[in-house]
């Protein structure tokens, strides 16, 4: 593939992939408002369309049109560019995922280690966006997400290292094809494991303490606004989908192995499960202390999945 | 600076703690171990499944706007209205004269009593006038005010106002002009008192002398013959009035508004004997004798004078013979001439005025007071500066300059300070003098009794300063049937306070008469003392919520007859000035609309008619989904409507019902309303 082809297909599926978020965070966001308000034995929106379904519609366009503010003494260059940091991986980590039997948009032989690298990427993003803010709020929100993400990185990586030795491949496709309905009993540990570094990955609650409003007004976005706001929202309900969709595509074969029509909708069904899960559990549990959530990962977590490893590992012999 | 910092930290204690623990919460604590984990695992479940089943449950917060009008028929909500104009009137304040102490006095203790009728010497039921007079009841409004005001028309243009002073829309803009409102009413009475006015029935024997028609005796004989007596007033001059006719000058009180309101009085039955001088042309035991009480309301008939060097030149006059003089006979010989008034209080001051009114070429006031202190009304004090008296504070008489005779000016010697620390009348004077030269003198520096004449050869005793010991809450004298009321007993006041001690007294002529004890469960006049509000900032309101202005003739014209200086609301005015009143404790809502403007969150809607004689309030809502519960709205309510239910906390977890209007938040708590069985569509009471 030459460099120009390989540079508009790279185009192609960012864009495409950017579409899929931003079609997910519209459906996302009122999801989670919608969920969140039952659990509390509210409505919700219910204004604005058929069950309020158009409520994040008119947010974004207000969003959109909101003013673009940059704070004074920032580091306006690094301020500016760092959302795109944070939200390009997220697009980036989708195009590794196995919609269909035999079709991953781009399906590389690394796909796994892929999805689980890029999107650590943002990090990066999370990091420098509070520090260019020059605002206490933001660089602790900013410092607290690097640690926490470098932590749930390892526990995170360890159960789908597990998988890929079960499959022989790094490649989620590999993977996909290769699942087989006694994988569920046996990855269950693997899968909570994923299941809860991913929440804690997205900084979603109970693991929110980066943008824990309560101590840090916003965290690490606390001086964004308008548009740049919202791109941070997007990756995060990026991260959220990928996430799911990478879950329910190595971890369930995508849709129990189901051909055809029947497997893809079961494989969204369980998609969409895993998300309104994690909606679930951030309206359930109450935030963590940093104590609380480095032991967790470090003393809980990582044993589990390294369990979940010497367990595959244990029964590979056998297969 | 260093050596400081050394010794704080020697004797300032080391509090920091050794080792920090943190602080533990409930989910630390689990057993250790496998156990603790499957402990933890099952917390979580057990969280998860309380978030699942709250979601499938029916939420219980609003859907606006469909459940909007959607109403628990027991939902009584956090506030209630106790009443609402249009449904409730405004109860009135009227009673028995025997019994109206007690009323009032009831009132007070349950915080019923509004501010204004608190703060009348009299108790007058300024409220209810309001009231009435914004429904186009005029006539009701007239007899409210003269129940306890004998003479509305003559107070509404000379009266003090303490209830203004006490008004509570002081302190949301201005007070209401209340007085104005008696004159209003006075007026608007014209039409109906062919009608209204007619002989009371005379039910008792017995027949009461009263001496003096001046505002208390009037008040007395008022109430002595709604109960049923035949009384007779003696009056030594030849119009009835008292000092309201001498001592009072036309330009704030016409003539002909006094003789309007005695001759109802005399249509009413009061036989008035004018030109009987009591002691002299009757001695007062005949009227004892004949009469089965006697009260004594003769006032204050003599100025005090001072013992100053060339007092008693040519050109010296006392206060009460130089305003007798000019308000009857038109002059007092002051026309051209230079005029000095001593003295600094109300009578000063209209002394000046009639001065000028008579003619006087200039009109000096000097007082010992200062500008600040003077007793003076300040109202008073400003319009006499309009029209062009020259006040000379700080200044005490010293000395009548003489001239063959006659005087020919004063000297005045600076005053420093006329009260001492704790407030008691010790003036200190500087060794300045100033001559001020004028041709007439008027000293206006207090009245006194003169009673010797009076009670001679009765059994009656004065003081050695010629005063009459009478009990000062009951009106009795030494000898048993004969009372007095009015300044004899208050010394020099107001003519509201003069009044209200001749209702006392006829509360103790009836008791007399009818046997039983005078003092027995009776509740003497209560004047209770309600705070003074701040003049409220009048930026920003609104030019209809303001006091109607009293238009006033102009200074320099008015300054030379004695024509109104006040001239008068219209109707128009009147019925809008009346409409302003926020019936303060009455517990009807009235629709001031002031909980709306106090509410933060925009939650309360009121909305009224305010046509005379269809006034209610049409709509209140306030919106639950809005309302921060703050309860500002219920703490300020003038009239005490809007409360608190026992539900205020409870509301925060029935927000579902947004919406309340008028007839849910008059419900009472008890009855079939509350049960929510009635009211459906039967449109009662609204």
């Amino acid at each position: 593939m030459s460099a120009a082809a390989s540079f508009g297909w790279g185009a192609l599926y960012g864009l495409g992939a950017s579409l899929v978020i931003a079609v997910a965070a519209l459906f996302g966001v009122w999801a989670e408002r919608k969920v969140a308000a039952r659990i509390q034995m509210r409505y919700g929106p219910l204004e604005a369309g058929p069950f309020g379904l158009l409520q994040t519609l008119a947010d974004t366009i207000k969003l959109v049109l909101k003013e673009d503010v940059t704070p004074n003494s920032a580091d306006v260059p690094v301020f500016r560019i760092m959302p795109f940091l944070v939200f390009v991986p997220c697009a980036a980590a989708l195009v590794v995922v196995p919609f269909a039997a035999g079709w991953t948009p781009f399906g590389i032989e690394a796909g796994a280690l892929f999805f689980l690298a890029v999107p650590g990427m943002s990090v990066l993003g999370i990091l420098l966006a509070g520090w260019s803010s020059r605002n206490t709020y933001a660089s602790i929100g900013g410092v607290r997400a690097a640690a926490q993400m470098v932590s749930y990185e390892l526990p995170r990586s360890l159960s789908v290292l597990a998988l890929c030795l079960l499959a022989g491949s790094l490649d989620p496709g590999v993977i996909r094809a290769e699942w087989s309905w006694w994988w569920l009993p046996l990855m269950a540990i693997g899968f909570v494991v994923y299941f809860i570094a991913s929440i804690a990955e997205l900084n979603r609650g109970p693991f929110d303490l980066p943008e824990a409003e309560s101590e840090l007004v916003a965290g690490y976005f606390a001086d964004y606004s308008g548009i740049r706001w919202a791109i941070f929202m997007m990756a995060e309900y990026g991260g959220l989908v990928a996430a799911s969709l990478f879950g329910a595509g190595v971890f369930f074969g995508g849709g129990f192995g189901l051909p055809g029509p029947v497997g893809a909708v079961v494989f969204v069904a369980l998609a969409v499960a895993m998300t309104i899960c994690m909606v679930w559990a951030k309206w359930t549990f109450p935030r963590l202390r940093p104590d609380q959530l480095m032991s967790f990962a470090w003393k809980v977590l990582t044993p589990m999945a390294l369990g979940q490893l010497a367990l595959v590992g244990l029964v590979l012999p056998w297969l | 600076m260093a050596v400081t910092r050394q010794q704080d930290k020697a004797t300032v204690p080391d509090r920091t703690p050794t080792s920090v623990r943190l602080a533990i919460s409930a989910t630390d604590d689990f057993s250790p171990g496998l156990k603790g984990f499957a402990e933890r695992v099952r917390s979580l479940v057990v969280g998860l499944g309380i978030t699942a089943r709250r979601s499938v449950s029916r939420p219980v917060t609003l859907k606006y706007p469909a459940e909007k009008v959607e109403l628990s028929p027991r939902w009584r909500g956090a506030l209630r209205l106790t009443g609402v104009l249009g449904r409730e009137d405004v109860a009135l304040i009227e009673g028995p004269a025997s019994d109206y102490n007690g009323l009032i006095d009831d009132l007070y203790r349950h915080d019923r009593l509004p501010p204004c009728v608190g703060n009348c010497p009299a108790n007058v039921d300024a409220r209810g006038q309001s009231f009435l007079l914004a429904d186009d009841r005029a006539a009701e409004a007239y007899e409210l005010v003269r129940a306890r005001n004998i003479l509305p028309g003559v107070l509404g243009r000379i009266c003090h106002h303490p209830c203004e002073s006490a008004c509570k829309r002081t302190y949301y803009d201005e007070p209401i002009a209340i007085r104005p409102l008696h004159r209003v009413a006075f007026e608007r009475y014209a039409e109906h008192r062919a009608e209204r006015v007619a002989p009371l029935p005379v039910t008792r024997e017995e027949r009461i002398a009263i001496i003096g028609s001046g505002p208390s005796g009037l008040a007395a004989a008022f109430d002595l013959m709604h109960a049923g007596f035949e009384v007779h007033v003696y009056e030594k001059e030849h119009a009835a009035g008292g000092a309201l006719l001498s001592g009072v000058p036309a330009y704030r009180l016409p003539r002909d508004v006094l003789a309007t309101e005695i001759a109802d009085l005399q249509t009413m039955g009061m036989k008035l004997l004018t030109g009987v001088r009591i002691g002299t042309d009757v001695p007062i035991d005949h009227l004892i004798g004949e009469y089965d009480a006697v009260l004594i309301a003769a006032g204050l008939q003599v100025s005090r004078m001072l013992p100053v060097p060339g007092s008693d030149a040519q050109g010296i006059w006392g206060a009460l013979d130089f305003l007798k003089a000019g308000n009857w006979k038109g002059g007092c010989g002051v026309k051209g001439r230079r005029v000095l008034v001593i003295g600094g209080g109300n009578v000063a001051v209209d002394c000046a005025r009639v001065a000028l009114r008579c003619g006087a070429a200039q009109v000096t006031l000097s007082s010992l007071e200062s500008m600040d202190e003077l007793p003076a009304h300040p109202w008073e004090i400003e319009e006499a500066l309009d029209e062009g008296v020259i006040a000379m504070c700080s200044y005490g008489p010293k000395e009548v300059l003489v001239e063959n005779g006659r005087v020919a000016g004063m000297r005045l010697q600076s005053c420093l300070s006329v009260f001492d620390a704790q407030g008691r009348f010790a003036p200190v004077f500087a060794e300045e003098f100033t001559d001020v030269p004028a041709d007439v003198i008027v000293f206006a520096i207090g009245q006194a009794p003169q009673l010797a004449e009076l009670v001679s050869g009765s059994d009656l005793v004065l003081t050695e300063r010629g005063l009459l010991p009478v009990d000062g809450a009951l009106m009795t004298t030494q000898v048993p049937g004969v009372f007095a009321c009015g300044e004899v007993v208050t010394g020099p006041g107001s003519a509201i306070a003069s009044v209200a001690s001749g209702h006392e007294a006829a509360t103790s002529i009836i008791r007399y008469l009818d046997g039983r004890s005078l003092s027995e469960g009776r509740v003497y006049r209560p004047v209770p003392v309600y705070p003074r509000y701040q003049p409220a900032t009048l930026t920003g309101v609104e030019p209809a919520r303001r006091r109607t202005v009293m238009p006033m003739a102009k200074g320099a014209d008015r300054a030379r007859d004695f024509r109104q200086v006040e001239l008068g609301f219209t109707h128009l005015e009147g019925l809008a000035e009346a409409a302003r009143c926020l019936r303060c404790a009455s517990e009807v809502c009235v629709g001031c609309t002031f909980c709306a403007r106090t509410c933060p969150d925009y939650a309360i809607t009121v909305e009224r008619i305010d046509d005379p004689g269809h006034r209610s309030v049409t709509r209140y809502d306030l919106d639950l989904s809005k309302c921060c519960f703050c309860g500002l709205c219920a703490e300020q309510c003038p009239t005490g409507a809007l409360r608190h239910t026992g539900q205020y906390e409870l509301s925060f977890y029935h927000r579902d019902f947004a919406v309340f209007d008028r007839h849910e938040m008059v419900r009472s708590p008890e009855g079939s309303r509350a049960t929510g069985a009635d009211c459906r569509g039967c449109g009662d009471a609204r």
